[in-house]
């Protein structure tokens, strides 16, 4: 027996998991709650469960959001909470596969007992982790799933993140607007990502619809950074107009890669682009890349001050967009408590009650958010008043960038 | 295919190629010597370039616990280099003292060895995320100094651009098969190192240290994965702690492609399996790796030991 040997791999895989666990569970509050029958006690605080990615390579989607959802935990718990009794996030990690968000929706569920869940992370885990939800009758308000078909997976499923079929087709106008010469257009998607592929549909829809010449449509994976095949096959085609749907460190490299191969037309990037960190990658070369968003910082309203104050002094760049929603999400389950708080007591209902009412309620209410005023159609999705459309721009140094809004 | 595009995708594939054979040229040293396979060796890829953009921008980024945390010295990126690859090659030193060495004296299974790694490249990968978060990070646009993004290649009419980093990387994965395979087959060392690649006992015996031959194996090989990953991450960016994982894998294909332990090999490898990349038809392009895996797995039922991997021969 070479047991000693034995105790060492173990030693080592063993450290390997439980520093995994240390970034995947992390309750925000201190206990969890009470039992599956037992509504939360006036003493104790409100459990809405955050299950988004902290691991993967979905993590800093996922970090984003996090980072939304306890600005606005305590923003409202500041103001008083629910009538006094304040929320708890307890947080899950569902890393970037559909298993680990099932994991995460049931031990938030069946141990965390929690009211309701904001998350998952990506539109394809939504699709395997929401119908768990829809089953136990537990709400579930997506922050960043912009699929086709989101809303729909159930009663109990809601989004406050725009749909792509509204948004994405704002920044191909505004790009039209801009130089009204553009003809060839080229398009690159993520292929293994739900989301991009359903944005690149719309997308492409869209060149149709305004009589472009779509020259090509290339395939990538969110996990490459080697796209020098695809770009330099494009650049011979001479196109006008480049049409990227991936996530931020993917479509930055791409973009960087275009432009350093030599390609200078329009670039028009999709919702994976519309967070500070693509700044991180492609730095002064995403200098006049377009974007559409349903989140811009510049919006005035007294939330949207307040929560881009707190990300601003907390981490020291612009609060992106799925940090925004999940403010925004968080926000709405506080804002139908506190609503149902004042028909009913919460605090007398057991948990399937509450959970039940909460859905009804949370439906039925506007919330004046960050992403400006926002309500939800009979189905769940969301109903937003305000778009926008940004530039990127980038200091000459790289350093610094912003989301310019294009008027 | 016009010659132009050819030419285009010919030279993407010997940039991405090069890319693959720097990565695999450390995988393949520790397995020339000890007949294992580090897993830990991606981890250590990232982690080099982590530590030289550390080293060169004098911070750690904006997320994690060493957030806006920063260094009392800035240093020019070719110091940084050297330092962060430096510093993996120690780590890897390390890993040698605590995941290998002690499964070696007991004479364990090789299998214990690789899950002993894949624990140490989990740590890493995980303390990276916990220290630094996911975020993406790139190095400045000055890094290579005054050098234009790319070099044409072509005519007016034909251009075959092609960037100037990926130039950088091949040459540098030249230079340094070259000084590899000077120091293993010309000098003491290196015919110190074969010896005990061959045989430690032996090795041993005849007065060669052997454990601190292996420390400097896993010190070179630790070293060559910082600088892979650092020019890696200077070419498109240092894409969360997860990018050398995904380098692993394509690393390991290389290596027994162009044989188990062989130093040309790697190299070959690399270039073979960024060609084949490069000539996969564009609409096709998202499976690229399908393309790779597929020409290794025809390769090892055609000839097992890879390109330039030598025969087992049994003994009866």
């Amino acid at each position: 027996m070479k047991r000693p040997a034995v105790r060492t791999s173990a030693v080592f895989l063993t450290v390997a998991f439980l520093l995994s666990a240390c970034t995947q569970t992390n309750p925000v509050g201190t206990n969890p709650t009470t039992a599956p029958s037992a509504a939360p006690g006036s003493s104790s605080a409100i459990p809405i469960g955050i299950a988004l990615a902290q691991t993967s390579n979905v993590a800093l989607l996922g970090q984003e959001g996090i980072a939304g959802a306890k600005i606005a935990e305590k923003y409202f718990n500041d103001k008083g909470g629910i009538d006094g009794t304040p929320i708890k996030l307890i947080v899950q990690d569902t890393g970037g596969e559909e298993a680990g968000a099932i994991n995460a929706f049931q031990t938030l569920i069946s141990q965390n007992k929690v009211v309701g869940i904001v998350g998952p992370t990506l539109s394809q885990q939504a699709f395997s982790a929401d119908p768990i939800a829809e089953r136990t009758k537990v709400p579930v308000i997506g922050a960043s799933n912009t699929a086709k078909g989101i809303p729909e997976i159930g009663d109990y499923v809601a989004r406050v993140s725009a749909p792509v079929s509204i948004v994405a087709p704002l920044s191909l106008k505004a790009a039209l607007k801009l130089n009204p010469n553009i003809k060839k257009v080229a398009v690159f998607y993520a292929q293994n990502d739900a989301f991009s592929k359903s944005e690149t549909e719309i997308f492409q829809q869209t060149v149709k619809d305004q009589k472009l010449d779509l020259v090509t449509v290339q395939k990538f994976q969110t996990s490459d950074t080697d796209f020098q095949t695809q770009t330099t096959n494009t650049i011979n085609l001479k196109p006008d107009l480049v049409i990227i749907s991936g996530l931020a460190a993917d479509g930055g490299n791409l973009v960087r890669q275009l432009r350093e191969l030599g390609y200078k037309g329009t670039i028009v990037g999709g919702n994976g682009f519309n967070t500070s960190n693509i700044f991180n990658v492609c730095k002064v070369l995403c200098d006049g890349v377009l974007v559409a968003q349903a989140y811009s910082p510049e919006y005035s309203s007294e939330v949207n001050a307040a929560f881009r104050t707190a990300y601003l002094n907390q981490y020291k760049k612009e609060p992106p967009q799925f940090s925004a929603q999940a403010f925004a999400a968080v926000q709405v389950y506080a804002e139908a408590l506190k609503a149902l708080n004042q028909k009913t007591k919460i605090s007398t209902m057991p948990l399937p009650q509450l959970r039940t009412e909460l859905n009804r309620q949370l439906l039925a209410g506007t919330y004046q958010t960050p992403l400006g005023e926002i309500g939800f159609t009979p189905v769940g999705d969301v109903k937003q008043k305000e778009f926008y459309v940004a530039q990127l721009k980038v200091d000459a140094d790289g350093n610094n960038g912003k989301f310019a809004l294009v008027k | 295919m016009d010659i132009t595009l050819f030419l285009q995708q010919f030279l993407n594939g010997l940039s991405i190629g090069s890319i693959y054979a720097i990565f695999a040229l450390g995988y393949t040293l520790i397995f020339s010597i000890l007949g294992i396979i580090n897993f830990a060796h991606g981890a250590l890829f990232t982690l080099g370039a982590y530590f030289t953009y550390a080293l060169m921008g004098g911070t750690f980024g904006f997320n994690g616990l060493f957030a806006n945390a920063s260094l009392p010295i800035k240093l020019p990126f070719a110091l940084a280099l050297i330092l962060g690859s430096t510093l993996a090659g120690l780590v890897g030193v390390g890993i040698e003292r605590v995941a290998f060495r002690p499964l070696r004296r007991k004479g364990s299974d090789p299998l214990l060895t690789v899950v002993s790694s894949l624990g140490v490249a989990l740590v890493i990968v995980n303390l990276i995320q916990y220290l630094v978060g996911a975020e993406s990070y790139s190095f400045p646009a000055n890094t290579y100094g005054n050098l234009p993004p790319s070099i044409n290649f072509g005519t007016g009419e034909n251009p075959i651009p092609i960037r100037s980093v990926q130039i950088v990387i091949f040459s540098v994965c030249v230079i340094i098969l070259a000084i590899l395979t000077y120091c293993i087959n010309r000098t003491k060392f290196g015919k110190a190192m074969k010896a005990v690649a061959e045989d430690p006992i032996t090795a041993s015996l005849l007065g060669i240290n052997t454990d601190f031959f292996i420390v400097l194996t896993f010190f070179v090989s630790s070293f060559l994965a910082g600088l892979a990953g650092t020019l890696v991450g200077s070419s498109v960016s240092i894409a969360g702690p997860y990018l050398g994982i995904a380098f692993g894998l394509k690393g390991l294909a290389v290596i027994v492609l162009g044989g188990l332990g062989s130093i040309p090999g790697a190299v070959l490898g690399g270039l073979a399996i960024g060609l084949v990349e490069a000539f996969v038809p564009s609409d096709y392009s998202a499976y690229k790796d399908a393309f790779a895996f597929g020409i290794l797995f025809i390769m090892l039922i055609v000839r097992p030991q890879g390109l330039l991997g030598r025969r087992l021969i049994q003994k009866v």
